[in-house]
């Protein structure tokens, strides 16, 4: 906590952390991907319950990335 | 209060049907309204510092809120009458294209804020900085461009609180409490409430939202409760969407259907770009 703006993350890291920021960014302004009815889920065609269910699944891959550059900085600070 | 809200009250019954007071509706506003003002006044005595009459103070509540109480503020503060208002009845009229990419761009903001923001803090903590402007000019050294960015900050506000104050206008016309008379008396329970939002804003700085929040919050995730629920028992999702599909397949007067339901080829582009123009404006007005 003392510098976290001092650490440098190690390149593997970044990318993975990047990798998993940009999956949620494209599958979402990729609307082709999923302007469609079918298939429905309870009721709700599929270009709604896709773009609800990054509401959680966006989440997922913020905190993994979130870890990764935690455990990063940790070994790092050892 | 009371004699306001009942002479409010007292003169929508000249109007028209159908705007009459809904008794249990208004009771129910004017116990929040009472709540969150009470909050309001009292958050500038809550989480108090040695050092009260600084910026830091006002502006970002010490910089001492945690996890929980930034993630109920920032709760507060993303989820408005925009949304609950203004994206719901922009999706009745015209569907998807004019309300649903808000739950793109929402999401959107997630990750886009991640990469910017930890920088961007650290910096600010270190550094001492209040506001966007201060950054900008500890960064470039520029008083013109921080007075740029602090100024298109200032202009670029007023339209989202326009929005809000066409919200409450609109919460206090379905109560019943707008009216038609003249100006004054119409915009009277909005201007109160503006008034009062102002006050304690004043008093308290951005501990005043944070302790909102937590009754707003609360209160947002009971109507997703209770939508959700008597939706899904009484009317069922599949018929809402089939009502949807069909209101926006509808032609108007003009010839046009009445809006999308679902994008086609021709609006894929609206659809994201919406969404990513609304995320990068939400990630760079939420830099508290």
């Amino acid at each position: 906590m003392s510098h976290p703006s001092r650490h440098r993350l190690s390149p593997g890291v970044a990318i993975a952390a990047g990798i998993l920021l940009a999956i949620p960014i494209v599958a979402l302004l990729w609307v082709p991907l999923y302007a469609r009815k079918d298939p429905e889920l309870w009721g709700f065609p599929f270009f709604y319950w896709y773009q609800m269910l990054w509401v959680v699944a966006c989440g997922l891959f913020t905190g993994a990335a979130y870890h990764l550059i935690q455990r990063d900085r940790r070994r790092v600070n050892k | 209060m009371s004699a306001i809200a009942s002479a409010a009250a007292g003169h929508s019954l000249n109007l028209a049907a159908g705007s009459k007071v809904d008794g249990v509706a208004l009771g129910v506003l004017l116990f929040f309204f009472i709540v969150v003002t009470f909050g309001g006044f009292w958050a500038s005595n809550w989480r108090r510092s040695d050092t009260p009459h600084s910026l830091d103070e006002w502006g970002l509540g010490g910089r001492s809120f945690g996890t929980v109480i930034t993630w109920f503020l920032l709760g507060g503060d993303l989820y408005t009458a925009y949304t609950f208002i203004a994206v719901p009845a922009a999706m009745f009229a015209t569907g998807a294209v004019t309300g649903f990419f808000a739950i793109a761009y929402t999401i959107l903001i997630y990750p886009i804020v991640f990469i910017f923001m930890p920088r961007m803090w650290s910096v600010s903590h270190s550094k001492g900085y209040v506001t966007a402007a201060d950054f900008v000019r500890g960064r470039f050294d520029s008083r013109a461009l921080a007075l740029a960015v602090a100024l298109t900050g200032i202009i670029a506000t007023m339209p989202y609180i326009a929005l809000q104050l066409v919200g409450i206008q609109a919460v206090i016309d379905t109560i019943g409490l707008g009216g038609t008379g003249n100006a004054f008396v119409r915009d009277l329970p909005l201007l109160i409430a503006f008034a009062v939002l102002a006050a304690y804003t004043y008093s308290s700085g951005l501990r005043a939202p944070a302790i909102i929040a937590f009754v707003k919050d609360s209160l947002v995730y009971l109507v997703i409760a209770v939508a959700i629920v008597y939706v899904g028992v009484h009317i069922g999702f599949h018929h809402l969407f089939q009502s949807a599909e069909t209101k926006m397949a509808t032609k108007t007067k003009t010839g046009a259907a009445t809006g999308v339901f679902i994008p086609a080829k021709n609006n894929f582009w609206a659809y994201g770009t919406l969404a990513l123009g609304s995320a990068l404006r939400c990630s760079c007005t939420r830099t508290r």
